[in-house]
């Protein structure tokens, strides 16, 4: 079979030039320039809304006392789907159960909530943050005192109002 | 047998003998009647109220732990009447409890939670502030916690009817009784009151070492054996990390009923001790011991046992080795041309009896498998606190095979005559420095196998924890050593190595592993051993 050659024709400037959609480009980047609404916004000097729902790293409640609200009963460690979180418990000086090991995988954690729903004395929770950048990985799981130390806000796993969802 | 009453229970017909509780009935078509004061094992005083059944034609409730059955009786156990009445029961019970499963250590295996979980109402009604006992000490290993208790006695029914030692009692009337003890030094001195602790339904009585150990969810559960002495208590292994973390009494009537001494309850430090041999050790020619697999420390054990030749063996065994341990060894001992096999074992002074049972006991032997040692042929050497006795063997120039016993009261030239020394154990022992072969192998809690207790009952027990290393059992080790010098075939489970132990032993012909199940078998009655 012989070889044919198509001739295509090419297309007339109209249709070529790049010049009209430069053009509308930059009318948008001026529409923009002189438009009154910033949406850019100024990280970090200005600091997002996080929805009150947010699920971040965790934090540990304490007593007015500085103890941890923790009584050790096991339900977080049973409850959590990635297995991150390992407890070991004892008795205080006073008769208190208490963890002696508390520590968050927060690398192996899905942030799923599990945790502080199951709580029976509200003492885990996960927090409405997100900068948690580190220099070492071993940073990432957060013992006791580091989940006691955390005074990001807590999440709100539900409505307040209408705790029982009625 | 007694005569047998047909009654119908729950719309299913039953027959049980003359005399059989409702409760019991109940039990054999496979129904469940809540209850806390009633155990198989005391008095049935009926006082907590949950195991009422309606009983058609009776003008109230019955308490089903002590109704006997009668001809013709329809009972219902899950009747509106009887749902009502465990509902309101269950009410009261939750008046007072202070509802504090999360740090309570019986959570997860309370009866009163898994009742009002599954019958109980879901919200107290009660406004009145709940009274406040706290906790007591109860001497010994047990803490109570006054607030949980649902005052069944069956502590105080123990403590009365089956240690027969009084030491608990309910102090008060009314809603202000609490369980108490006579005077300071509580349930000090008693050898059964661990036992108080398993039968609590809830977490009133707990133990001290146990406390907040670990959750009942957590904890693996494995049939096993106690090897703290003859008797051979049925036990469970309760196991979380690959430690033990507690051992309960697991029933059988014919041996330990429901209970077991606080000295095999508590004796399980030595299994979780750690710093366990993890690679079989060999000696090369030069002199020095190092770590090598498997293949290669037996093929050089051969090779060693042919060299030597025709030294008669001096075999040192553990009564704390299960039947095919003892038994495969026996048979190596006999493929190698016979020789002596001697055991060690610690004794006690005297036996402390449960006087409410009297089959069971801490016996004088504190050894689990004396009785296995001395129908496989082992003989006893040394004293009561299982030192001394092997003098003979520590200078002995032919062939040391040492299985278990850890040589603690041997000086480190122990065996340095010997043309092969091989150490088999769980510890590194320091009087086997000359040994030429060190030989990894599992504890009773990491393997499968047999132990023939007091009263000749041969009872299996299954492995809980993971060996550390390369550790076998020793009946896999000395099964292959064995097979290649009669160039028979080894044994590949603890039921091949059970089956050529009966085919050897006469005392043990007939049995298969497969016929110990769960109560164990009793070995041919002329072998029964009458020393304890």
């Amino acid at each position: 079979m012989a070889i044919s050659v198509k001739v295509m024709n090419r297309p007339d400037p109209e249709h070529t030039s790049y010049l009209r959609a430069a053009l509308s480009g930059m009318a948008l980047t001026f529409r923009h320039l002189v438009n009154p609404t910033k949406v850019t916004q100024q990280y970090p000097e200005e600091l997002t809304n996080l929805s009150p729902r947010w699920r971040g790293t965790h934090r540990m409640e304490v007593h007015a006392d500085g103890r941890p609200k923790c009584v050790a009963c096991g339900l977080c460690p049973t409850v959590c789907p990635a297995n991150c979180i390992r407890l070991v418990g004892g008795e205080d000086d006073q008769g208190n159960r208490y963890p002696i090991v508390y520590e968050i995988d927060e690398f192996r954690c899905i942030f799923c909530g599990m945790c502080q729903e199951v709580c029976p004395v509200e003492a885990i929770h996960v927090g409405q943050h997100f900068e948690n950048a580190e220099y070492t990985r071993g940073r990432f799981v957060y013992d006791l005192d580091r989940l006691m130390e955390q005074d990001h806000p807590t999440t709100l796993l539900w409505d307040p109002s209408d705790p029982s969802s009625e | 047998m007694a005569e047998l009453v047909t009654l119908t229970i729950d719309g299913q017909e039953v027959a049980v003998p003359r005399g059989t509780t409702i409760l019991e009935a109940a039990k054999q078509i496979g129904k469940q009647v809540p209850h806390y004061c009633y155990h198989p094992g005391m008095s049935s005083p009926a006082m907590c109220r949950l195991c009422l059944v309606e009983v058609e034609g009776a003008p109230n409730s019955m308490p089903s732990c002590v109704t006997a059955v009668m001809e013709d009786q329809v009972v219902h156990t899950e009747s509106k009447q009887a749902l009502e009445n465990r509902r309101g029961v269950l009410e009261f019970y939750l008046v007072n409890h202070p509802l504090d499963c999360p740090i309570c250590d019986m959570s997860g295996e309370c009866d009163l939670q898994d009742y009002v979980h599954a019958e109980g109402r879901d919200r107290g009604r009660s406004d009145e502030p709940k009274r406040v006992f706290g906790r007591d000490d109860f001497g010994g290993d047990v803490l109570f916690y006054g607030d949980r208790c649902v005052m069944c006695t069956r502590c105080v029914r123990f403590m009365n009817e089956v240690e027969q030692d009084q030491r608990l009692t309910v102090v008060e009337r009314g809603n202000r009784s609490v369980i108490d003890t006579f005077f300071e030094e509580g349930l000090e001195g008693t050898h059964w009151h661990g036992n108080i602790v398993d039968i609590c339904p809830v977490g009133a009585l707990v133990s001290k070492e146990f406390l907040h150990k670990a959750r009942a969810w957590d904890l693996e559960r494995t049939s096993s054996i106690c090897p703290s002495c003859s008797q051979g208590c049925n036990i469970e292994l309760h196991t979380r990390d690959n430690l033990i973390q507690r051992i309960k009494p697991r029933e059988n009537l014919e041996v330990n009923g429901w209970w077991m001494c606080d000295f095999g309850r508590h004796n399980h430090e030595w299994v979780n001790r750690g710093g366990q041999l993890e690679d079989p050790l060999v000696r090369g020619p030069d002199g020095v011991i190092g770590a090598a697999g498997w293949r290669d420390a037996l093929g050089d054990l051969l090779q060693h046992v042919r060299g030597v030749g025709g030294a008669r063996v001096k075999a040192v065994a553990t009564p704390f080795a299960s039947n095919e341990n003892l038994g495969t060894l026996a048979e190596l001992v006999d493929a190698l041309g016979g020789g002596d096999m001697v055991y060690r074992s610690v004794r006690a002074e005297d036996e402390i009896v449960l006087k409410g049972f009297p089959t069971l006991a801490r016996r004088k032997d504190l050894a689990p498998n004396t009785s296995g040692a001395e129908l496989i042929g082992f003989t006893r050497v040394g004293d009561d606190q299982a030192a001394g006795g092997l003098e003979n063997i520590a200078t002995y120039d032919g062939i040391i095979i040492i299985m278990g016993d850890e040589l603690s009261d041997q000086e480190a030239n122990f065996g340095k005559e010997a043309a092969l020394f091989v150490y088999m154990g769980d510890q590194q022992s320091p009087a086997a420095e000359n040994a030429h072969f060190v030989l990894p192998v599992s504890t009773f809690a990491e393997e499968e196998g047999s132990f023939t207790n007091v009263a000749g009952r041969v009872q299996c027990f299954s492995p809980a924890l993971k060996a550390s290393g390369m550790a076998r059992p020793a009946w896999m080790i000395l099964g292959a050593l064995a097979a290649e010098l009669n160039k028979g075939d080894a044994p590949r489970s603890a039921a091949d190595a059970f089956s050529s132990l009966a085919s050897r032993v006469e005392a043990f012909a007939g049995i298969t592993y497969g016929d110990l199940g769960t109560r164990g078998v009793v070995v041919n009655e002329t072998y029964v051993l009458s020393e304890n």
